[in-house]
C-alpha cells in the first residue's frame, strides 16, 4: 500500500511540475510536492544502498533504474522551497532555510550533482554504487542536519 | 586483603561497552558511509546490557543489583564522606557508583532500544522501523537524536569522577576494572564462569532475533 500511495504522490508530482513552470504553486502544494519527491527519492535510494552494502544481491537492470528515479527526482525539491512554505501543512523545513538561504541552496545543488553521478554508477559495478551511494548520502545528511527539524 | 572484586566477565563487559559507546557515537557522526557500522554496533551494546541485566541477577556478589543498588540515604551519607574527602570504602560499587551503573544501563538500553525504531529518511532504517506505525518512527528517531546527549553526559561524569578518584583522592579505581583485584575485608562470591556465558549467549541470541529474525515475520 505505501509503495502505491508513493507511486501515486510521485505521479502527482510529475503532473506538477509542469504547472509549476507556468507559476508559482501556492504552498501547501509546494510542501506536498517536495515530500513527494523526497518520499521517492527515498524509497529508490533504499535499492541502491540495500545493493551497496550487499544486503541484496547487485543487479545492473534494478540498480541503474533506481538511479534514474533518483536523479530524476533529485532536481524536484529544490522548485518547491518559496518564500513561506516553512508554515503551511505538515513540513519539518526550518525557517534557517530563507535565511542562509545561499548555504541551503549550494547544499542542495551538491545533492543534485551527487545524485546525477548515481546513474552510471549504478550500471558499473557495486562498489562504484557504493562510491557514489555514500556520496549522495552524505549530501542529503548535510541538509538534514542544519535545515530540517528533528 | 587483596581479592578478586570484579569477575573476568564484569570487566569484559565494562571495557567492550565502553570501546562500543565510542565507537557508536563516532560512527554516528561521520556519515551516512558509517551507519552499516554504527547499527551493527548498536546490536552489540544491546546485547552486552541484556548480559549486565542477567549478570546482575545471577552473577558475582558485586556484579549484583541486589547488592549495590542503594537508596538515597546511603547515596547521601556516602556523598558527605566523598565531600569530606575520604570516602567510605566499598567492595564493588559505592552507593553513588550504583546509581551511576543504573543511569548508564538505562540511557544506553534506551538509546539501543529506539535506534530500532529508528529512520534517518536518507539510507539507514532500524530493522524494526518498518513493523512501527510513522508516528511511532518519529518519535523514536526523536528520541535517538536527544538521549545521545543524555549518554554523552553520563560518560562525561563518569570519566571524571573516576578522575577525581584516580588523582584528586588517590584511590585506584581504574586498575582494579582492568586485573579485577582490590582491596577487601572479606573475598566476595564469584559466580562461575560458565554461567556468564550462557547468559551472554542467550543475550546475544535475543538481539539475533530482535535484529534478523523479527523483521522477517510474515
Amino acid at each position: 500500500m505505501k509503495v502505491f500511495a508513493i507511486a501515486a504522490a510521485g505521479l502527482a508530482a510529475t503532473a506538477a511540475i509542469a504547472l509549476a513552470q507556468e507559476r508559482a504553486l501556492k504552498p501547501e502544494s509546494q510542501v506536498k510536492l517536495r515530500k513527494s519527491a523526497y518520499a521517492l527519492m527515498n524509497y529508490n535510494f533504499a535499492t541502491l544502498e540495500a545493493m551497496a552494502e550487499g544486503k541484496r544481491a547487485y543487479n545492473q537492470d534494478e540498480a541503474g533504474k533506481a538511479a534514474d528515479w533518483v536523479a530524476n527526482l533529485s532536481e524536484v525539491p529544490k522548485r518547491f522551497f518559496g518564500e513561506g512554505t516553512d508554515k503551511v501543512g505538515e513540513t519539518r523545513a526550518r525557517p534557517e532555510i530563507w535565511q542562509k538561504r545561499a548555504d541551503f541552496d549550494a547544499k542542495m545543488d551538491k545533492m543534485v550533482a551527487e545524485a546525477q553521478k548515481l546513474p552510471q554508477a549504478a550500471r558499473t559495478d557495486a562498489a562504484s554504487l557504493k562510491k557514489a551511494v555514500d556520496a549522495t548520502g552524505d549530501a542529503c545528511g548535510a541538509c538534514h542536519d542544519d535545515y530540517r527539524r528533528k | 586483603m587483596r581479592v578478586r572484586v570484579w569477575d573476568l566477565p564484569t570487566r569484559l563487559f565494562h571495557w567492550a561497552l565502553a570501546i562500543l559507546v565510542v565507537f557508536s557515537f563516532a560512527t554516528g557522526k561521520l556519515g551516512s558511509s558509517w551507519m552499516p557500522w554504527h547499527l551493527k554496533s548498536g546490536y552489540a551494546i544491546l546485547a552486552l546490557l541484556l548480559f549486565r541485566l542477567a549478570w546482575g541477577v545471577v552473577g558475582s556478589e558485586t556484579a549484583r543489583f541486589s547488592r549495590f543498588v542503594r537508596g538515597l540515604r546511603a547515596g547521601s551519607a556516602y556523598a558527605r564522606t566523598l565531600l569530606a574527602r575520604s570516602p567510605a570504602p566499598f567492595t564493588g560499587h559505592n552507593p553513588l557508583g550504583g546509581w551511576m551503573v543504573l543511569a548508564m544501563v538505562g540511557a544506553l538500553l534506551a538509546q539501543a532500544a529506539t535506534g530500532l525504531f529508528a529512520d534517518d529518511d536518507i539510507r539507514t532504517q532500524g530493522p524494526l522501523a518498518e513493523m512501527a506505525s510513522e508516528a511511532t518512527v518519529r518519535l523514536m528517531t526523536r528520541i535517538h537524536s536527544a538521549n545521545e546527549w543524555l549518554v554523552v553526559g553520563l560518560v562525561v561524569l563518569h570519566v571524571a569522577a573516576i578522575a577525581i578518584y584516580q588523582w584528586a583522592l588517590r584511590r585506584d579505581l581504574i586498575g582494579p576494572m582492568v586485573h579485577g583485584m582490590g582491596e577487601s575485608r572479606a573475598a566476595p562470591r564469584l559466580a562461575p564462569r560458565w554461567l556468564a556465558a550462557v547468559a551472554a549467549a542467550l543475550s546475544a541470541a535475543a538481539v539475533y532475533y530482535l535484529v534478523a529474525i523479527l523483521p522477517r515475520a510474515p
